[in-house]
């Protein structure tokens, strides 16, 4: 889809000649001329304006009333004043009538020092009032939710909250109750407003009455320092400015980066900063004695320990997790190549096989990735295995804003329903692990006629604009990748501006991690390196006692991985467990032999990349608590002791080295990549990255009309899909303010099936398999197809990833 | 003068009904519109000069032109919330003749190619909402509505939908909200309905009588009805007189009619030995006239050259055995309470005047307030998203700089009453 076309204009403000874009609404305008006009309820980022505040009333000649400058958009010639007499009473009488019930308890209120009531009020108020009337009441605060606290006494009813509810996030919770000077913000019948970015609220809200219950009476503006970092919790990597009082994270703001989140924040993001800050934290060395406990322990002791991986020399493997630094990555994969002689490292999550390189490098190919910002004006969006609301909550809102304000054509192809199922206009359905199928299928209609939905999705594929962008899940089998790829080749993808392809990746950094080298059979930069292990492979090998040390880079591997007794032999079988974490996790506990104390992602300093190829850069915004150390320090020193001098003595040498390292990254220095990231694939470097050789055998030739939909059950038994809710992270289940969001087991089952099995929505149940038990909670979903069922993996108990087979069985408890 | 075309023998019995409507002629503009090209109509209308009769006063053949030309979801909605105190000249019409709404809504709709219409009529009238009910499913059997109406091409879907009672569904764009299933808000404007209106689609919002006019234009033809009235205010207008005259009730007259012969020669005037002491002359967010321009034309133009407004078309009276003060709290209290909160001045504006208000009641005021009051409803106008605030700050405004003197008096004899009622529960 087009984007604006951006067209100068000029016009008059305060007598000066300005020049704007066309369009631009006349406050936007007037600012970029570096003219201030009060405002309360416009926010762009909401969409259209309201104009309900009245504050910004200019005087535009040639037209009788006063304006909101808002809701006007610029228009050459326009003569406009701002600052003549009649709009000063204007605005003067708008700050009189909003503080006719507003109880001016500034002293008392969290806002106070960054309230923009207050500074309007100062910059554009007459200084006293004439009102003596007594102001309205309301019982204060309330929790809106448990997150958030409402003071409907300081509200000035500027529909911002309102708005982000109904039009941005689309929960459509949030409503006006009563009316006139009796309005109040509230939800339909008082329940908790409980949505997954309901926090934006409080940083959209213009004055003190939606407040952080976290951050209530925590600091005063003064008080604290603004610190810009990105967010390490998930691949969406929003950019955020840490709030820091005392070398202590209190609170996260979004940082407004088009590119990458357009200014919102999900409330893992926004409250999971109190992980940094709990009991909960490892921050010194843990070594596991002779009787078996672990214990805390100095440095020299824990890399002494540690150094023993040397006596695992060709018989070590290293697991890292998403949330580590392209430099991390690096420096692990060259500590165990160069160090310990071995290959065997992997950063996929899920069930990746073995790596296919050139598959890989296909599909990161530059010309082929489409950026997050395309997601916003393509004209074909397809959404495919992925759920964005719990992989990467952001582009969930990205899309939407798509659909909504420009039009963008929605489809959705995925095994489970998909929060964006009502915005698309079409959501196909295909049996958990039928991906593959699929995906054949599609690229069969693509060439021939016919009829159904994956005709519908070909046709709007083929046919419904230049600009296609399909968002895929990096839990794609290889076949299904291969399809993709030649699904994408057929519609010409790479060539078009505006279209390609963006993976939501199961990892915060699994791209950067990957271009880092950390991967089997890949080195950095996705260049040839001796062969190694997969993740199931090391599972099986360590198992198998072939494996002697295992290195853990920020990943519980019970955790995070399928297969859970795989993996707990896995450990059981290593001799020794090196581990590198922030939070001691059931399978360290009982695993772990050293474990370093992990950085949070307000404490590191080193790089990470976006899944659509934008590097971002993390900076430390408070001290490391305890005797936590930065991880490129520890692996350097690491190295050291089993005998590898990796040249790195600060974080900025170890990037220089990564950017050595990797072709299409030369020439990125820290300055470039700057607060806002910098997308590799656009620059000329990008040419640099290798060319993918022969891929398999196409299967396309063959292929043929494949079932499509789901699978009917099979004596009784459903056929089994996960996911990972947006709260099932460790972070979430150790900050306070989020307990009562801590994921547990969800078994989404279709009406079809709960009505056969007797089981009502919310009761309680067992999934069994194999002699494997879960107990979790039903929850009927009418979107889910009969002979389905999901379950929650990545949780803390009852966790799917210990199932190991397609079929289950589910029964009331 | 008055002079009947839309309420034409209006109290003949069964004239509800479609048979006895159409027996005296009814449904023949339609026969006769239909015939015709859809421009034509317009221009007839355009010719007629026709003003709207909810209030704003807008020329209704203009507000039809602006509508984009051609196939498109298109919707006209017909504004039957008549919710302004003092207004009560719709009700008639729909409860005594609702197929002259219905004609005047097909042969716009053929006008201006739309093919759904919505009667937007307020939750009070449940028994002219189950009038108009019947007429269209009369309408409908007798096939002037649905597809191909009388083989003419034109298809018509009209559906009549009940209000739940705010002031502000009076107002378009909050109608179209309401209208949407939304809270009732007024829009931003623009996009005017013409161009963005009901589900985003181009919409004709017109009041009843406009709409229950058409069918008269189209037969007298365009340049006929404009000889009637004045230049400025052509044809006739249902007119609601209540208050302080003898004889109150809805009349209907030639604009440019003297107010005087209104209200004295139509209504009878106040009882005797009463005087009017002000008047509204177009429902009670206009404001306020006084005895001394009785002898004014009733008619658009020379009602604004005084200040003040046709509206839509309710005059109310008020005598000299009310205070100003209480004429004040009455129109205060009404759009205080139906303010509907989305903008400042307007919210906070009504509110803090009623509240300042009370205080006068309430003996707690000096006549320095007055300068606050009059100061608040300056700020109120031409601030607001929509026209409520104005509504009521035009109409206070007038009175406290007409009866200003009345109302520092009335302030000190407040404060009096509180001193003594304080000296005597000392």
């Amino acid at each position: 889809m087009p984007r604006p076309e951006r067209k100068l204009i000029s016009l008059t403000i305060d007598g000066r000649e300005v020049q704007a874009v066309e369009g631009t609404m006349l406050v936007d305008a007037a600012r970029a001329a570096d003219v201030e006009i009060p405002y309360f309820c416009y926010e762009p980022k909401l969409g259209a304006p309201v104009g309900a505040c009245r504050m910004c009333l200019v005087e535009i000649e040639g037209i009788p009333k006063l304006q909101t400058s808002c809701s006007t958009p610029v228009r050459d010639g326009m003569v406009v004043n701002t600052t003549v007499e009649r709009v000063k009473e204007a605005q003067n009488s708008i700050v009189e009538f909003l503080l006719v019930n507003h109880p001016l308890d500034c002293p008392v209120c969290d806002k106070g020092g960054e309230c923009p009531l207050q500074d309007i009020t100062f910059g554009w108020g007459k200084g006293r009032t004439r009102v003596i009337e007594p102001k309205r009441h309301f019982v204060k605060p309330l929790a809106l939710s448990p997150l958030i606290a409402i003071d409907r006494e300081r509200c000035i009813l500027c529909y911002r909250c309102v708005r982000f509810s109904q039009e941005i996030a689309e929960d459509w919770q949030l409503i006006f109750t009563e009316r006139g000077a009796h309005t109040f913000v509230g939800t339909h019948d008082g329940h908790p407003y409980v949505a997954p970015f309901s926090g934006n609220i409080i940083e959209l809200c213009p004055v003190g009455a939606l407040t952080s219950r976290p951050y209530r009476f925590r600091a005063r503006p003064w008080d604290v320092e603004g610190s810009g970092g990105v967010c390490t919790l998930c691949p969406s990597q929003c950019n955020v400015e840490f709030t820091v009082r005392d070398d202590k994270v209190t609170r996260v703001l979004a940082r407004e980066n088009p590119g990458v989140d357009d200014g919102w924040l999900c409330d893992k993001g926004r409250f999971a900063y109190q992980a940094i800050h709990v009991d909960e934290r490892i921050t010194t060395p843990l070594v596991r004695g002779a009787d078996g406990e672990l214990r805390p322990a100095g440095w020299d002791e824990a890399l002494e320990a540690a150094g023993a991986l040397a006596e695992h020399r060709g018989r070590a493997a290293a697991l890292i997790g998403g949330q580590a630094s392209n430099e991390e990555a690096f420096l692990l994969a060259r500590l165990l190549r160069e160090g310990l002689g071995s290959g065997d490292i992997d950063s996929r999550l899920g069930a990746a096989g073995e790596l296919d390189l050139n598959l890989m490098r296909a599909l990161a190919a530059p010309a082929l990735q489409a950026s997050v910002s395309d997601l916003e004006f393509a004209h074909i969006v397809l959404v495919l295995g992925t759920e964005p609301i719990d992989d990467s909550p952001i582009l969930d809102l990205r899309i939407r804003k798509g659909v909504r304000r420009n039009g963008v054509k929605l489809a959705i192809a995925s095994a489970r329903p998909s929060a964006l199922d009502h915005n698309a206009k079409l959501a196909i359905r295909f049996a958990p692990g039928g991906e593959a199928e699929f995906l054949e299928s599609l690229e069969w209609a693509l060439g021939t006629p016919g009829s159904g939905e994956t005709h519908e999705l070909a046709a709007l594929l083929r046919d419904g604009g230049e600009e296609v962008v399909i968002l895929w899940g990096e839990s794609l089998s290889a076949p299904a990748r291969a399809t993709l790829l030649r699904i994408a080749d057929r519609l010409g993808l790479a060539e078009r501006q505006g279209a390609g392809l963006l993976e939501v990746p199961l990892g915060t950094n699994a791209r950067g991690i990957r271009e880092a080298g950390a991967l089997p059979g890949a080195g950095p930069g996705y260049g040839e390196a001796s062969p190694g292990r997969s993740a199931a492979q090391i599972a099986a090998a360590a198992a198998a006692g072939e494996i002697g040390a295992l290195h853990l880079f920020q990943i519980d591997p019970l955790r995070e991985l399928p297969d859970r007794d795989g993996w707990e032999r896995a450990l059981a079988g290593a001799k020794l467990v090196v581990a590198h974490a922030a939070t001691l996790t059931d399978g360290l506990a009982r695993h772990a032999d050293v474990i370093f104390p992990a950085e949070s992602g307000a404490e590191k300093d080193g790089t990470v990349v976006h899944p659509d190829g934008r590097l971002q850069r993390l900076r430390s915004a408070i001290r490391r608590p305890g005797e936590v150390r930065a991880g490129w320090q520890v692996l350097a020193d690491l190295a050291k002791r089993v005998g590898l001098d990796t040249g790195v003595l600060t974080a900025g040498m170890a990037f220089r080295q990564l950017i050595a390292a990797v072709p299409f990254y030369e020439g990125l220095t820290l300055e470039a990549i700057g607060g806002r990231g910098l997308r590799w694939p656009e620059t000329e470097a990008a040419a640099a990255m290798p060319a993918p050789g022969p891929l398999a055998a196409a299967a396309g030739a063959s292929a043929t009309p494949a079932a499509s939909g789901p699978r009917a059950e099979a004596n009784g038994h459903l056929l089994a899909g996960t996911y990972r809710s947006i709260w099932a992270a460790s972070e979430v289940e150790i900050s306070p303010a989020l307990r009562f969001a801590v994921a547990e087991q969800v078994v989404e089952l279709s009406p079809q099936d709960a009505d056969r099995l007797g089981i009502e929505d919310g009761a309680a149940v067992r999934v069994a398999q194999n002699g494997t038990r879960l107990r979790g909670r039903a929850a009927i979903r009418s979107g889910v197809p009969a002979g389905t069922a999901f379950l929650a993996a990545g949780i803390a108990e009852e966790s799917a990833n210990a199932l190991t087979e397609p079929l289950v069985e589910v029964s009331k408890l | 003068m008055s002079r009947h075309l839309l309420f034409d023998r209006i109290d003949e019995p069964g004239l509800n009904t479609i048979g006895v409507y159409e027996r005296r002629g009814g449904y023949s503009a339609m026969r006769k519109a239909l015939q015709m090209p859809p421009e034509a109509i317009i221009e007839e209308i355009k010719q007629s000069a026709i003003r709207g009769r909810g209030g704003a006063g807008f020329q209704m053949g203009q507000k039809a032109s602006f509508l984009p030309k051609g196939e498109m979801a298109k919707y006209l909605v017909c504004n039957a919330d008549e919710s302004e105190p003092g207004t009560f000249k719709d009700r008639e019409l729909m409860q005594k003749s609702p197929h002259t709404l219905v004609e005047g809504i097909i042969i716009t709709t053929y006008a201006t190619g739309i093919h759904r219409a919505f009667i937007y009529i307020r939750g009070e009238y449940q028994l002219q909402a189950d009038i108009l009910d019947q007429a269209v499913a009369e309408a409908r059997s007798a096939g002037y509505l649905g597809e191909n109406i009388l083989g003419s091409g034109h298809s018509l879907e009209l559906v009549v939908h009940r209000g739940a009672g705010a002031y502000i569904c009076g107002e378009e764009t909050g109608l179209l909200d309401s209208l949407e299933g939304k809270r009732g808000n007024p829009r931003l404007k623009p996009p005017f309905p013409a161009i963005e209106g009901l589900y985003a689609g181009p919409t004709l919002v017109n009041n009843v009588e406009t709409l229950g006019t058409v069918p008269t234009i189209i037969n007298m033809g365009g340049a006929e009805y404009a000889k009637i009235g004045t230049q400025g205010s052509t044809g006739t207008k249902l007119i609601s007189v209540s208050g302080d005259v003898q004889r109150p009730g809805n009349y209907e007259i030639e604009l440019g009619m003297p107010s005087r012969e209104i209200i004295y020669g139509l209504c009878g005037g106040p009882r005797d030995g009463r005087s009017v002491k002000m008047w509204f002359p177009g429902g009670s967010s206009s404001p306020v006239l006084l005895e001394s321009d009785l002898d004014l034309a009733y008619d658009f133009d020379t009602m604004a050259k005084a200040g003040s407004m046709l509206g839509s078309g309710a005059i109310i009276v008020v005598d000299d055995s009310h205070t100003a003060l209480e004429v004040m709290q009455k129109v205060v209290k009404f759009y205080a309470h139906e303010s509907c909160g989305k903008c400042v001045p307007c919210r906070e504006g009504t509110n803090w005047t009623l509240k300042m208000i009370e205080r006068i009641e309430a003996g707690e005021s000096t006549p320095m307030d007055l300068d606050i009051l009059a100061s608040a409803q300056s700020q109120i106008i031409g601030h607001c998203l929509c026209v409520l605030g104005d509504a009521m700050a035009m109409p206070v405004g007038s009175i406290v700089e007409k009866f200003r003197d009345e109302l520092a008096e009335e302030i000190e004899a407040a404060r009096e009453r509180a001193n003594s009622l304080a000296y005597a529960t000392a």
